[in-house]
C-alpha cells in the first residue's frame, strides 16, 4: 500500500516535471497558478492549521516577499532566483517583528493584529514611493520565461507540503498540535509555547515571501492594491479549511479542488466568489471542522500524517 | 519641508481626536461586549458597521430621510441581524476553541460583504448633510463630527446605563465575569448571549450610520472599523467596559498627533504600531484590567 503511493507520488512528479515539454501555454499558466496555491495554503496551514493561531493577514508575507524581490531585480539587477530567495528572507523577518509580541499572547490578539498588518504594508509601500515607486507600482524588465517560474512555483509547493509532513511527524509538530488543542495544558508540560508558535509562524512566512517573489517575477509588474489582497488571505484560509486543517494533504486537496471549480465554474459568477467562499468557511467550520480529508481520515481510519 | 506648529493646531488636533475617539468608543463597546460575555471576536463587528451606513444612505437617497433619524432604522436592524446570526451561527461556536468562532464570523464578515456588493456596487457613495464647520476663536469644528460626537456620547451613555442600572444588563455584566455562578443565580446565559450580541451589532450600526455622513461609503470600509475596535480593547484592556472609551479616546488623539506631526497617510501604520507597542509593553491594556 505504501509502496503504492510511493510510486504513483514519483510517477506524478515526473509526468509535471515533463508536462511543460508537452503542455499549451494555458496549461502551463493554469498549473504554475495551482502550484502557488498549494504552496500558500500549506503555508496557512503550517501556522495555523498546527497551532490553531489564525494568521488573517498571510498575504502581507506574500506582498513583502514580491516587492522585495521587484526592488532586487528592478534597481539592482539581481537575478530573479536569488531575489525571491531574499524575499522569502523579508517576509520571515516581517514575521519575527510581529510574531514576537503578538504570538505571546491568546490567539485573538495574533488573528485581529495579522488582520492590520495587510493594511499597515499597503500604505507603507504606498507611503515610501523612492524605493517601491508608490501607487505606480514597479515594473521589472520583461522576461518571457513562464516554464522557469513553472519549475520555481512548483519546487515551492512540493518543498512546503514535504516540509508539512515532516513536521507533522515529528515530535515539534506534535507540541504544535498540542498547543492547538489546549495550551495551558502544552505549557504545564514543559513546552515552551511562545517559542514553538513563533519558530512555526517563521516558517510558514519563508515560503509566501519566496512566492510572492516569483509572482512579481511572473507578472513583471506589481503594484501595492494587486500584491496584498485580503482575497488571497480569504482563498488561503478556505483553501486549507476545505480540505482539512493540520493535514499534511488536506491543504494540496483543498487548493486544487478550489482552483479548479475556481477556473472552471466560478469564472462566470465573478460576482459571487466571496459570497460563495463565506459560505464554504461557515459551512465547514460549523458541520466539516475537520475538513474534506478529515471525513476520509475517520471514516476509512487512515493515518496521521496522511 | 518645515510646518511651524502653533497652539492653535495643537488645541485643533486634541478636539478632533477627543470627537473622533468618542465615536471608537462606542463602536469598540459592542465589540468588547461580545468578547466579555463570550469570549469570542467578532471579526464581523466592521461589516455590521458598513450595514448601518448603507441603512442611512439609502433612507436619505430614496426618502431624504435625515441622517440620523436613521439611526431609528440601521439600529433595530443590526440589532435584528445580530440576534439572527447568534441563533444560527455563532452559538454553535462559543464553547468551541477561539479557532472556530474567528473563522466563523470571518466567514460571516466576507458574505456580507459580497451581498452590500451585490446591492450597491463597489462605488463609493457619501450622504451629503451637513457640511461646513463651527469656528470658535481659531478652532474650527466639523459640523458632521461634533453631532457625531453628541450622537455617539449620548447613545453610550445610554448603554452604559442599561448594563449598570436594569436587571438585564446586571445579567450581562455578571456573564461576563463568570458565566457558570451567573448561571446557578438563574441568569439565563444563552438569552444573555442572544441580546448582548444584537446590542453589540445596533452599536456598530449606529458608528456605521453616524459616519455615512463624515466619510464615503464603500462595502469594504468596515474592517479598518473592527481592526481599530480591536485596538481600541486592548488600549483599554480587554472585558474592561470602561476602559473601552479611554481607549476610543486614547486611539482618535494618537491618529490625530500623528496626522499633524507626520502625515494622514500613516494613521493606519502609527495605530498599528501602537497595538504592537501595548501588547509588548501592556498586555493587560493601559489600565491594567484582566490578563487574558
Amino acid at each position: 500500500m505504501r509502496r503504492g503511493f510511493l510510486v504513483a507520488g514519483g510517477a506524478g512528479l515526473v509526468a509535471l516535471a515533463l508536462y511543460p515539454l508537452v503542455g499549451s501555454g494555458y496549461g502551463v499558466r493554469f498549473m504554475l497558478q495551482l502550484f502557488m496555491w498549494i504552496a500558500l495554503a500549506q503555508s496557512w496551514n503550517l501556522v495555523s492549521g498546527l497551532t490553531g493561531y489564525v494568521s488573517f493577514g498571510h498575504v502581507a508575507f506574500f506582498g513583502t516577499g514580491a516587492y522585495a524581490t521587484a526592488i532586487l531585480v528592478a534597481a539592482h539587477g539581481w537575478p530573479w532566483a536569488p531575489a525571491a530567495l531574499v524575499g522569502g528572507l523579508a517576509a520571515v523577518a516581517l514575521a519575527l517583528v510581529i510574531g514576537y509580541p503578538c504570538l505571546r499572547l491568546k490567539g485573538p490578539y495574533f488573528a485581529i493584529s495579522m488582520l492590520g498588518l495587510n493594511e499597515v504594508m499597503r500604505v507603507l509601500v504606498s507611503y515610501f514611493e523612492g524605493l517601491t515607486g508608490g501607487g505606480l507600482g514597479l515594473s521589472l524588465p520583461a522576461l518571457y520565461a513562464s516554464v522557469p517560474i513553472y519549475y520555481a512555483m512548483g519546487l515551492s509547493a512540493l518543498a512546503v507540503t514535504a516540509a508539512a509532513h515532516l513536521i507533522i511527524t515529528s515530535r515539534f509538530g506534535l507540541r504544535l498540535m498540542t498547543v492547538r488543542e489546549d495550551e495551558i495544558a502544552a505549557e504545564a508540560m514543559g513546552i515552551d509555547t511562545a517559542c514553538h508558535k513563533l519558530y512555526a509562524f517563521l516558517l510558514s512566512a519563508f515560503v509566501p515571501g519566496v512566492v510572492g517573489g516569483l509572482f512579481a517575477r511572473d507578472q513583471g509588474y506589481i503594484e501595492p492594491v494587486a500584491v496584498f489582497p485580503l482575497a488571497f488571505t480569504i482563498t488561503m484560509v478556505v483553501m486549507v479549511l476545505f480540505g482539512g486543517k493540520g493535514t499534511v494533504w488536506g491543504p494540496v486537496l483543498g487548493a486544487a479542488c478550489l482552483f479548479v471549480l475556481q477556473e472552471l465554474v466560478w469564472a462566470n459568477f465573478i460576482y459571487l466568489h466571496q459570497l460563495l467562499f463565506g459560505a464554504i468557511i461557515i459551512i465547514v467550520v460549523l458541520f466539516l471542522p475537520r475538513g474534506i480529508l478529515g471525513v476520509l481520515q475517520q471514516r476509512y481510519r487512515l493515518p496521521r500524517h496522511v | 519641508m518645515s510646518v511651524v506648529i502653533t497652539p492653535e493646531m495643537v488645541a485643533q488636533v486634541v478636539v478632533s481626536g477627543l470627537l473622533a475617539g468618542a465615536l471608537y468608543a462606542m463602536v469598540a463597546l459592542g465589540l468588547a461586549l461580545i468578547y466579555g460575555v463570550m469570549r469570542v471576536i467578532n471579526v464581523a463587528h466592521g461589516t455590521l458597521l458598513t450595514v448601518g451606513a448603507y441603512t442611512t444612505f439609502w433612507w436619505f437617497n430614496l426618502l431624504g430621510l435625515n441622517p440620523y433619524l436613521s439611526l431609528l432604522f440601521s439600529m433595530p436592524l443590526a440589532f435584528g441581524l445580530g440576534v439572527g446570526l447568534q441563533r444560527l451561527m455563532v452559538r454553535r461556536v462559543v464553547r468551541a476553541p477561539e479557532l472556530s468562532s474567528l473563522l466563523l464570523t470571518f466567514g460571516i464578515s466576507i458574505a456580507l460583504v459580497n451581498v452590500l456588493q451585490l446591492f450597491f456596487s463597489s462605488n463609493l457613495r457619501s450622504v451629503e448633510f451637513l457640511t461646513g464647520a463651527f469656528v470658535v476663536g481659531r478652532v474650527a469644528f466639523s459640523k458632521s463630527r461634533v453631532v457625531a460626537c453628541a450622537f455617539a456620547v449620548a447613545i453610550t451613555a445610554l448603554a452604559y446605563w442599561f448594563l449598570q442600572r436594569t436587571r438585564f444588563g446586571k445579567a450581562i455584566r455578571a456573564t461576563s465575569q463568570n458565566p457558570e455562578v451567573a448561571m446557578v443565580c438563574g441568569v439565563n446565559v444563552e438569552r444573555v448571549h442572544l441580546y448582548t450580541f444584537g446590542l453589540a451589532s445596533a452599536l456598530a450600526a449606529a458608528g456605521g450610520s453616524l459616519v455615512a455622513v463624515m466619510i464615503a461609503i464603500q462595502p469594504e470600509m468596515g474592517q479598518v472599523y473592527t481592526f481599530k475596535s480591536f485596538l481600541v480593547i486592548v488600549l483599554g484592556g480587554a472585558g474592561n467596559y470602561p476602559g473601552a472609551l479611554l481607549g476610543g479616546m486614547f486611539l482618535g488623539l494618537v491618529e490625530q498627533l500623528s496626522s499633524l506631526f507626520l502625515t494622514t497617510q500613516l494613521n493606519e501604520a502609527v495605530a498599528y504600531l501602537l497595538l504592537v507597542l501595548v501588547l509588548l509593553l501592556r498586555p493587560t491594556g493601559l489600565l491594567g484590567g484582566r490578563a487574558t
